[in-house]
């Protein structure tokens, strides 16, 4: 079971970003990439050879497998509707934010293995911003708590957020756009910016290791979005069969979301990210008042 | 027990006294009691029971009284280990080879110094404790000021006195109030004493722990002292501080809002703590400032215990205590082994300025290593030890978040915050991790670095593996926390441990991740790697100056955090063509010292100066005083008299 549950994991996070592409494509009136792009740029770099820096030490190759395996983790912690999680005890969501948090920790100390600027730039961007994003993450995870008054994934996923639903799934929203780089915090088609943050962290990893971030940056997408729709929706109330399928058409719509967004909106200014993102810590925090005051318990 | 401790003294003393002769027979002396003291602590947390010796000695008119608890043991035991480990580290590091003037003066008083932590952890009478705390702040001056030849050094130490003092003073008061109130000067749980006696406490102790904004002495003493001595001070000796606290918040009548306040005091701590933290580009001070937030995470957790200790017990505050009191021993750990890598980077390179060093792994790769390590930890990242005390205090909040009672609005902001400084740590040891080990050297000096002695790498290691143990297996650890728990609290004596899953998980997670780790690395071995140069987006000649440097990394938070750090700035933009002699300085003031407390020193000593004009030896003047204060006081008689 567990081993089924990871192989979904793995196998299915590639599709989600090539499921964007397609969005923004239908969007703009291209054909696009195929959704299995990913899937192949992924067997085509772990088949590559690597260049290092000379400035590298074997962290840089070694500290995105840590990554990848504490993405991995977290998401093994996510319930995914009536499946329940692969592991759950008291306390899990602060494992859950954690393990993302030692895969930024990583993903953070190979970029400044280079010595690059524009590495050190990006690196210095995504830990200050992931100061907010962290900020609304506690914030959500305390309105869910307070909301169902208990303290583990399962528990506290599987009803609905209750009145507050819609603020925390804006707020969330926004987390994941800032945690999975995307527009308008960071645009994932352009690797040659000084303005980015996370392309601009991975710009000298190649072969197996770049593919091993790509495919956990897909996997932690997924998770935010798996996260955002057993948040919102009230997935313990149905069966499971629809549990399933609804947790399942809810990820779709997320990925549309992110897709639209996308093709809508600009990248903003560096000045205004720390606003839009205080904006979805607030967003979180009026769903926990709603939660704490509002609440019927 | 009494042997055990008798002995671990008698060997701190001859430690003590052979340290002129025999660094080595000074250093087996001192492992050899902290080994034993280790041992005794841990034996009687594992144990059932507490340990308790009267004698009919007089000491200063008082029965000699010691008693050693669970709460007490648990700082018995930091101290043993940061005791030993940090004389190990100064054999090599503070030798007599380097330092023949002051390295046996440092054994002396670092024999002095555990000792009298020590003292003040089982001493159960007021007037004992307060001799041997007043000995205890001696012996940490002496050791800050063992390099008295630097005037930074000189004024560190001052400051530090100073501030010492200023707490011991409230503690003073303190004491004699209690003994007025209960009529003895022996301690125990104190039932009848008025409850504001706790704010004297609170200051009082809270100095030497070093929470905001009672930390001014603290960044400047550490960075100042040699490295094993910030260890011990940061790992240990600002933990004596948190002791008090902890102490008199378990045997004093509390107020009404004492949880809350404390909770407060540890947020705005932990938070503003590591904002400073991030605006440093000396690496101590860094360290230094990250201790305050330490701090004040130990005190979030202790305030949740406040507060569902004045809220009939609640069952979460015992997950607080237990998270902060685990957090004492963790901060212990990660932190002397980042001095102490501290101390190995500043042997190796002769500055503590960071934005001087760069590359170091290739030299030092051992340091590098353990350091990272120590980051690992000190971010409160899994699946380390850091992780599972900040684990125990916010679920203990989350519990309390979710029963909705009155509490509830304090327990909220202190996660969210608490959240905020530990995103805002790993910020800041990635930057402290990377400018100094990572990329190119930025100097000669940086270049031609060199690894440490293994005498210094073998303290670290152990440290090092203890926030491995602690991490992997927090079960193991769980009883003495328990013990402790139970002795603070005798309505908490908790059984089970909370986090059978959580050990599973953090050893699966290293497995696995060691493995993918090898795995990775074999497979892009097998691929064929290559050297070049950093990409840098084509550009084909980088020099170690284009590198992002430590002020600019912190930009970002600085700005967050412009209204509490207050840096000071100077910029010469370069102009026209062939510009010359542009700059950019930046430094961050410690703005509470020189923003508040040295203005309001500096108006006192106005005053005082003005007082001065009186006395000016004009014997008439003084008769005219005389007579002046005696009718003062006799129409206040008179007055008062009156019905």
């Amino acid at each position: 079971m567990m081993i089924v549950r990871m192989f979904l994991w793995i196998a299915l996070a590639p599709l989600l970003p090539g499921l964007i592409n397609k969005v923004k494509a239908w969007v703009a009136g291209r054909k696009g990439p195929p959704v299995l792009q990913l899937y192949y740029d992924l067997i085509r770099l772990w088949q590559k050879g690597v260049v290092l820096s000379t400035l590298a030490s074997p962290a840089f190759v070694v500290a995105p497998a840590v990554a990848w395996v504490a993405i991995a983790g977290a998401a093994f912690l996510v319930p995914l509707g009536p499946a329940g999680a692969g592991v759950s005890f008291r306390g899990d969501m602060l494992l859950m934010v954690y393990l993302l948090a030692l895969a930024r920790f990583c993903t953070a100390w190979a970029a400044l293995e280079t010595g690059s600027a524009f590495e050190g730039m990006g690196t210095a961007r995504e830990v200050s911003y992931a100061v907010l994003a962290e900020a609304a993450m506690f914030a959500a995870l305390l309105s869910l708590a307070v909301q169902t008054g208990s303290v583990s994934l399962v528990a506290m996923l599987s009803p609905s957020a209750g009145a507050g639903t819609a603020l925390l799934a804006a707020g969330l929203f926004i987390v994941l756009l800032a945690e999975n780089c995307r527009v308008p915090f960071d645009d994932p088609n352009t690797h040659l910016e000084l303005t980015m943050i996370h392309e601009a962290m991975i710009l000298d990893h190649s072969g197996p290791p770049l593919a091993v971030i790509l495919h956990g940056a897909s996997m932690k997408l997924l998770l935010y979005a798996v996260f955002l729709t057993a948040a919102v929706l009230p997935l313990g109330s149905l069966p499971p069969l629809a549990a399933g399928a609804a947790l399942a058409g809810g990820v779709l719509v997320v990925a549309l979301g992110v897709g639209l967004a996308e093709s809508l909106l600009a990248r903003f200014s560096f000045r205004r990210v720390p606003l839009l993102l205080t904006m979805a810590f607030l967003l979180c925090l009026f769903s926990l008042l709603v939660a704490w005051k509002g609440g019927a318990a | 027990m009494s042997g055990a401790l008798i002995f671990a003294a008698a060997c701190l003393l001859s430690a003590m006294s052979v340290a002129a002769w025999s660094a080595r027979a000074s250093l087996a002396f001192t492992l050899a009691g902290t080994i034993v003291g280790f041992f005794a602590a841990l034996n009687l947390l594992l144990g059932p029971n507490d340990w308790e010796w009267t004698s009919s000695f007089l000491l200063g008119g008082e029965q000699l009284h010691l008693r050693l608890d669970g709460v007490s043991a648990i700082f018995l035991v930091l101290v043993s280990v940061i005791g030993g480990t940090g004389a190990a580290y100064a054999r090599e590091y503070w030798s007599d080879r380097d330092y023949p003037g002051s390295a046996a003066r440092g054994r002396v008083w670092w024999n002095a110094l555990v000792l009298c932590m020590g003292l003040v952890l089982i001493l159960s009478n007021g007037l004992h404790f307060l001799m041997a705390w007043e000995a205890f702040a001696l012996c940490g001056y002496f050791l800050i000021t063992l390099d008295n030849r630097r005037p930074e050094v000189r004024k560190a130490g001052w400051l530090y006195l100073a501030s010492s003092h200023a707490g011991t003073l409230a503690l003073f008061a303190f004491f004699a109030l209690l003994a007025t109130h209960t009529g003895s000067w022996d301690l125990g749980p104190l039932p009848e004493v008025p409850a504001p006696l706790f704010w004297l406490a609170l200051f009082g102790f809270g100095v030497k722990a070093g929470f905001f904004p009672c930390h001014i002495w603290l960044p400047s003493a550490h960075a100042n002292a040699p490295s094993h001595v910030s260890a011990i001070m940061s790992g240990a000796a600002i933990k004596m501080g948190v002791y008090g606290i902890v102490r008199f918040g378990g045997w004093l009548p509390l107020p009404v809002h004492a949880g809350h306040v404390v909770i407060g005091l540890g947020a705005v701590s932990a938070v503003l703590g590591i904002a400073f933290a991030m605006g440093q580009n000396d690496l101590k001070r860094l360290l230094a400032y990250c201790s305050v937030e330490n701090i004040g995470v130990i005190l979030i957790g202790l305030g949740g215990a406040l507060m569902a200790r004045t809220h009939g017990n609640a069952a979460w505050g015992q997950l607080a205590l237990a998270g902060g009191l685990l957090h004492v021993w963790n901060h212990g750990l990660f932190k002397s082994l980042l001095f102490f890598g501290a101390g190995s980077v500043l042997h190796a390179t002769g500055t503590r300025e960071m934005s001087r060093m760069g590359g170091l792994w290739r030299a030092m790769p051992t340091t590098a290593g353990l350091f990272a390590l120590g980051a690992v930890a000190v971010s409160g990242l899994p699946p380390l030890n850091g992780f599972v005390s900040e684990w125990l205090i916010y679920l203990g909040l989350f519990d309390a978040a979710t029963t909705r009672a009155g509490f509830t609005w304090a327990a909220l902001p202190a996660v969210i915050l608490l959240a905020m400084a530990g995103a805002m740590a790993l910020a800041a040891f990635i930057k402290a991790g990377g400018i100094i080990f990572l990329g190119a050297p930025r100097t000669k000096a940086a270049a031609l670095a060199h690894e440490s002695r293994v005498g210094m790498l073998v303290p670290m290691a152990a440290l090092a593996a203890a926030c491995v143990v602690i991490g992997l297996a927090p079960g193991l650890v769980w009883p003495a926390i328990a013990h402790a728990v139970g002795s603070w609290n005798s309505v908490w004596a908790v059984g089970k441990a909370p986090f059978p899953t959580l050990g599973t998980a953090q050893f699966a997670l290293a497995a696995l991740a060691a493995a993918a780790g090898f795995f990775l690395w074999r497979n892009s071995r097998a691929n064929g790697l290559r050297r070049d140069l950093t990409w840098d987006c084509g550009y084909r000649n980088p020099i170690a100056r284009m590198q992002y440097t430590s002020g600019s990394f912190a930009g970002i938070p600085l700005g967050w955090f412009f209204w509490a750090l207050r840096p000071e700035r100077k910029f010469r933009r370069p102009r026209g063509p062939f510009p010359a002699g542009s700059l950019r300085l930046e430094r961050i003031p410690e703005t509470v010292l020189e923003r508040l407390v040295a203005p309001a020193g500096a108006v006192i000593a106005r005053l005082s100066q003005a007082a001065l004009g009186l006395q000016h030896g004009r014997l008439q003047a003084y008769i005219l005083y005389l007579v002046a204060g005696l009718t003062a006081m006799s129409l206040f008689v008179f007055l008062e008299g009156k019905p």
